[in-house]
């Protein structure tokens, strides 16, 4: 089959990313400002705003469990895929590459739920689903964008005199850094998803609120939390597919 | 039949083709030839309205193309592409039947006309018809490119650059196959290559094209002799045009009579009278050549006939210098089908007379 | 890519295969630190962990470390030339696997013997990589052998056979998970088939959509930023927030118009779930369509229609043969990605596995998640080793 990119047009992009920002930050910081709005158009519930924790903090709490988890992921995932394509590795790389693929199919909510006897509830079990799971297109896209360094290339770059350690820094991984950093986008959304269903096993994120509100009926709150994670995640994934896009050299 | 009349090709207010006009007659190998980007391959694609005419007719026998359902017209004409577009997903059988398919041909006659276009080829039909194309070395799956377009026995075939992508060795044979299939055939052809050497093999007329315009539409030996302007010159390339040109001579035209030696032994070297002579055996085929080496100091006086060192009717005169050139010897001999002595060609004859 | 052969340099010194070593080092220590089982005296209190020795007979344990040191000689350069070893572990490892399934079916019947009617035997962390390395050796075996999709499949079957057949024959019925099950079994059977129905429901409209949209993008370059942008973004949206964000608009709909309710379009419950469902499989169908369409060689493209076969030929005999793979690569996406996002529907109220695994979080009974979490696992596998066996059949024999 052959490589297809999709481009989605850079025109309007970059605007669309800022003013999606601006109003997560807006709606984070000033959401009791619509408290009036919500009272307007779901008369019937008592506390039409969730108020247990403010937003700021469950933001604060959901960026957390993804920081932590991603910089593990990423930091843990791209060395594997380092490791199983230099000599030392080589032989593993089959059997990570397979790894990885089989263990995407892996549910994300199931598997932070299989966590959960091994670990426990709350923060812990969700950082380590989250985690394992981050780690698969990570390594996965390591492993893939080191593969498209051509062997010209890297044939020239030893033909250049350049040491081992220079080729992978200086060729291998700014050729392949596109590629990478589109695993670690996957890796952040999925676990920005992830970790809102992280509130059922006690990690409290902008998913406590949908939850809350599919509980107790409240469809307001459910409206609230809902709205804010998506935005977090388009702006995320805007802000990754703009970083993907400085690394394309040409290609 | 194929004419093309004042046949231009606008893309985006240039004009990619402009006013062409030409006349391929039936059973001819019309090539046309032009540096990348001139328009050949924009003109073949008219001929079978892969891509609409701007302006201008073209007829094919005296029927003007534009007035058929195109793909009526095409399943009428055949195309031979350099990538050989077969279908990756068909057998070598399928991809052969295709147009006979479209046209509803019974599944009996289909059969026979793949075997017999596989021969015509010299492809074993038992060992290729379940091949698939990508089981195929590249001459092979030119030569299943130019049978799928020779299946439905069409009234002219399209050929761009079919042999552009293969190696010298098999774009040799395949250009002798083609000429081949065309004795055999008589199909009207439209050839379309950048490779002058190819265009002089193949054609009998050859236009030349620059910058989407006609230049010079001509037999290659015109061309050769007369060229239309510095263009046409300079594109067939100035250096080595007397080669060029005995690419287009062949051996019977300046073979002469051969002096066959009764006594070889008494053979000596005599230059008033005869310079050389051929001894022979019993079958009339030569053994060796007494006399003839370019210097006369030379010490072998004798020269054995091999396979190597020997011409055929039917060779080029390019050919048979080249080896008169790389034997060191003035004549060569030139045999029958059964290898017997008829004749000799000499490097003085080359310089003499044109034929 | 990278080669998956093994360079002869590596099989010179004394270890032939260090993934293999690896694995069983990897198990080794698992079994040796983490505990095998966990025994409770009911369903709500975390319980007491059991080792792997003390939790296996003799003979179980004593043939594991048999198999070990089998394995152990596969992984050395000597005896075994290398396809022997690898073939070796294919026999190896799942007699391994099946050993460690039957030691810890018959540790729970064993302790459940003296136990209360309450008490509950788990599986641990010991068990889960005991498990789960065998079978990472099996595939690293195949990997090596470049064994073909066929035999791989044979040998599949032939494994989830024997597991299967441990089921039947009641091995693990002493297990907390399977107790949960027997406790509840119809409810089991008509969430597993409310969890398809859901997937397939989705799954056909996603289809119906999604190939024209494909095909739409591949003709019309214009459309492709426009549609990709937007099928990313249902994409990027977390599951939950768009299920939780469909499930307002619903219920206006429905309470304004009749006639949807009388069709059963509620809030919450299947509806939501499906149309989120179908949003989210958008983007893999139609980019995958798209690629299909656009990795058919122009040069083919030409040469068909330079023989004369209609638009309509070519579409049916040249582009949907030729792109079929990659577009059923898209289904395999899509479906195992709707078979976990089911999972979260069951929070609106779909239904489906997931309700075991929410309903079992909110009590705390952790044997009840795994009872949804463990089927959803495998169902995930299994489709995902079908679609691929379809991808493959799909693959025109000729095609590279
Ligand atoms: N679809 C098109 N749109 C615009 N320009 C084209 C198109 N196809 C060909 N051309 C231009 O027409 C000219 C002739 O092309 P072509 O006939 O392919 O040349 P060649 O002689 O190499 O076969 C080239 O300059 C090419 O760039
Ligand atoms: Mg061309």
């Amino acid at each position: 089959m052959r490589a297809v990119t999709l481009r989605a047009p850079t025109q309007g992009r970059t605007w669309l990313l800022v003013g999606l920002s601006v109003l997560l930050v807006v709606l984070v910081l000033f959401m009791e400002a619509l408290k009036p709005l919500f009272q307007f158009a779901f008369p019937d519930l008592q506390s039409p705003l969730y108020d247990r924790e403010s937003f700021l903090q469950l933001t604060l709490d959901h960026l957390l469990l993804v920081l932590v988890s991603s910089v593990i992921s990423v930091s843990v995932g791209v060395g594997a895929g380092l490791f199983v394509t230099r000599r030392g590795g080589r032989e593993f790389e089959p059997l990570v590459s397979s790894l990885a693929a089989i263990g995407q199919t892996f549910p994300p909510a199931a598997v932070l739920a299989i966590v959960v006897p091994l670990a426990g509830f709350g923060f812990v079990p969700t950082i380590v689903a989250l985690t394992l799971y981050g780690l698969l297109p990570v390594v996965q896209n390591t492993i893939a964008g080191l593969g498209t360094v051509p062997a010209t290339t890297l044939e020239a770059a030893r033909g250049t005199g350049m040491s081992r350690a220079q080729i992978l820094l200086r060729v291998e991984l700014p050729l392949a850094m596109r590629v990478i950093i589109a695993g670690v986008r996957v890796s952040v959304i999925i676990n920005i998803g992830t970790a809102t269903i992280g509130s059922t096993v006690g990690a409290q994120s902008l998913g406590t609120p949908i939850i809350a509100g599919l509980v107790g009926n409240n469809i307001a709150y459910v409206i609230q939390g809902a709205v804010l994670v998506g935005l977090l995640a388009i702006v995320t994934d805007l802000f990754f597919e703009r970083l993907e896009r400085r690394f394309s050299f040409g290609g | 039949m194929i004419e093309l009349q004042g046949l231009t090709k606008t893309y985006a207010g240039k004009d990619v083709v402009e006013e062409v006009s030409l006349r391929v007659e039936s059973g001819e190998f019309g090539v046309l030839i032009g540096p990348s980007g001139c328009g050949k391959s924009t003109t073949l694609r008219m001929i079978n309205r892969l891509i609409p005419i701007t302006r201008g007719r073209i007829l094919l026998g005296d029927e003007d193309v534009t007035e058929l359902p195109p793909e009526q017209l095409r399943r009428r004409i055949g195309y031979a592409i350099q990538s050989t577009g077969l279908f990756p997903h068909w057998t070598v059988a399928e991809n052969i039947a295709v147009v006979p398919g479209l046209l509803k041909w019974p599944k009996q006659r289909i059969d026979a006309r793949i075997d017999e276009l596989l021969n015509l080829f010299h492809l074993d039909a038992g060992e290729f018809r379940h091949k698939y194309p990508h089981q195929l070395s590249g001459g092979q799956a030119q030569r299943v490119g130019v049978a799928r377009a020779l299946a439905a026995d069409p009234e002219a075939l399209l050929m761009d650059e079919p042999f552009g992508a293969v190696d010298p060795l098999t774009r040799d044979v395949l250009q002798n196959e083609m000429l081949r299939v065309h004795r055999q055939t008589g199909k009207t052809i439209v050839f379309v290559t950048h490779d002058m050497d190819e265009a002089l093999k193949l054609a009998s007329r050859i236009a030349i094209l620059n910058a989407g315009r006609l230049v010079q539409y001509d037999r290659p030996i015109e061309l050769l002799t007369q060229p239309a302007d510095e263009f046409v010159r300079n594109f067939i390339g100035k250096a080595d045009l007397g080669l060029k040109l005995l690419s287009r001579r062949w051996v019977y035209q300046y073979q002469q009579s051969a002096e066959i030696l009764e006594q070889p032994s008494s053979f000596h070297h005599d230059r008033s009278s005869v310079t050389h002579g051929w001894e022979i055996d019993d079958q009339g085929r030569p053994l060796c050549l007494h006399g003839g080496r370019l210097y006369a100091e030379e010490s072998e006086q004798r020269t054995r006939v091999t396979h190597e060192w020997s011409a055929t009717p039917d060779m080029t005169m390019k050919e048979a210098l080249s080896r008169m050139v790389w034997f060191r010897v003035m004549v060569l001999p030139v045999l029958d089908e059964q290898e017997r002595l008829i004749g000799e060609v000499a490097m003085q004859g080359v310089m003499g007379r044109e034929p | 890519m990278h080669s998956t052969k093994v360079s002869k340099g590596e099989s010179e010194g004394l270890v032939a295969n260090r993934v293999l070593l690896t694995l069983l080092v990897a198990a080794l220590i698992g079994a040796a630190l983490l505990p095998f089982a966990a025994m409770a005296p009911n369903r709500l209190v975390s319980g007491q962990s059991v080792g792997l020795v003390s939790a296996l007979l003799a003979w179980q344990w004593g043939t594991l470390g048999l198999l070990a040191v089998l394995l152990g000689l596969c992984a050395l350069s000597r005896p075994f030339s290398l396809p022997a070893a690898y073939r070796l572990v294919l026999v190896a490892a799942p007699l391994w696997l099946l050993l460690v399934l039957y030691g810890l079916g018959s540790y729970a019947d064993r302790a459940l013997e003296d136990a209360s009617s309450a008490a509950r035997i788990s599986q641990g962390a010991a068990f889960w990589i005991v498990a789960f390395c065998p079978v990472l050796m099996i595939v690293d075996a195949f990997q090596r052998l470049h064994t073909n999709l066929a035999l791989r499949s044979l040998y599949a079957a032939l494994l989830a056979g024997s597991v299967a057949a441990m089921f039947a024959l009641d091995v693990f019925d002493g297990l907390a998970i399977l107790r949960e099950y027997a406790n509840n079994r119809e409810l089991f059977a008509a969430e597993f088939a409310t969890h398809l129905r859901l997937v397939a429901s989705a799954l056909g409209p996603a289809l119906a959509i999604g190939l024209p949209l494909g095909l739409l993008a591949h003709r019309r370059s214009g459309a492709r930023g426009p549609l990709f942008g937007l099928l990313n973004f249902f994409q990027t949206i977390p599951s939950i927030a768009l299920f939780a964000l469909l499930v307002a608009p619903l219920a206006a709909l429905s309470e304004a118009l009749p006639f949807l309710r009388a069709l059963g379009v509620k809030g919450i419950g299947a509806t939501p779930a499906i149309i989120a469902l179908i949003m989210y499989a958008l983007l893999p169908i139609v980019r995958n369509t798209y690629a299909g369409f656009a990795g058919v060689a122009a040069t083919t493209l030409e040469a068909a229609r330079g023989m004369g076969m209609t638009s309509r030929q070519i579409l049916w005999r040249v582009e949907i043969p030729l792109a079929l793979p990659v577009i059923l690569s898209g289904l395999r996406i899509v479906t195992v990605q709707a078979i976990g996002l089911t999972v979260v529907a069951a929070l609106i109220g779909a239904g489906g596995l997931g309700s075991f695994i929410f309903q079992g979080l909110g009590q705390y009974a952790i044997d009840l998640v795994l009872l949804g979490a463990v089927p959803t696992i495998a169902l995930a596998v299994v489709a995902d080793f079908l679609l691929q066996i379809l991808v493959a059949i799909s693959k025109p024999a000729g095609a590279r």
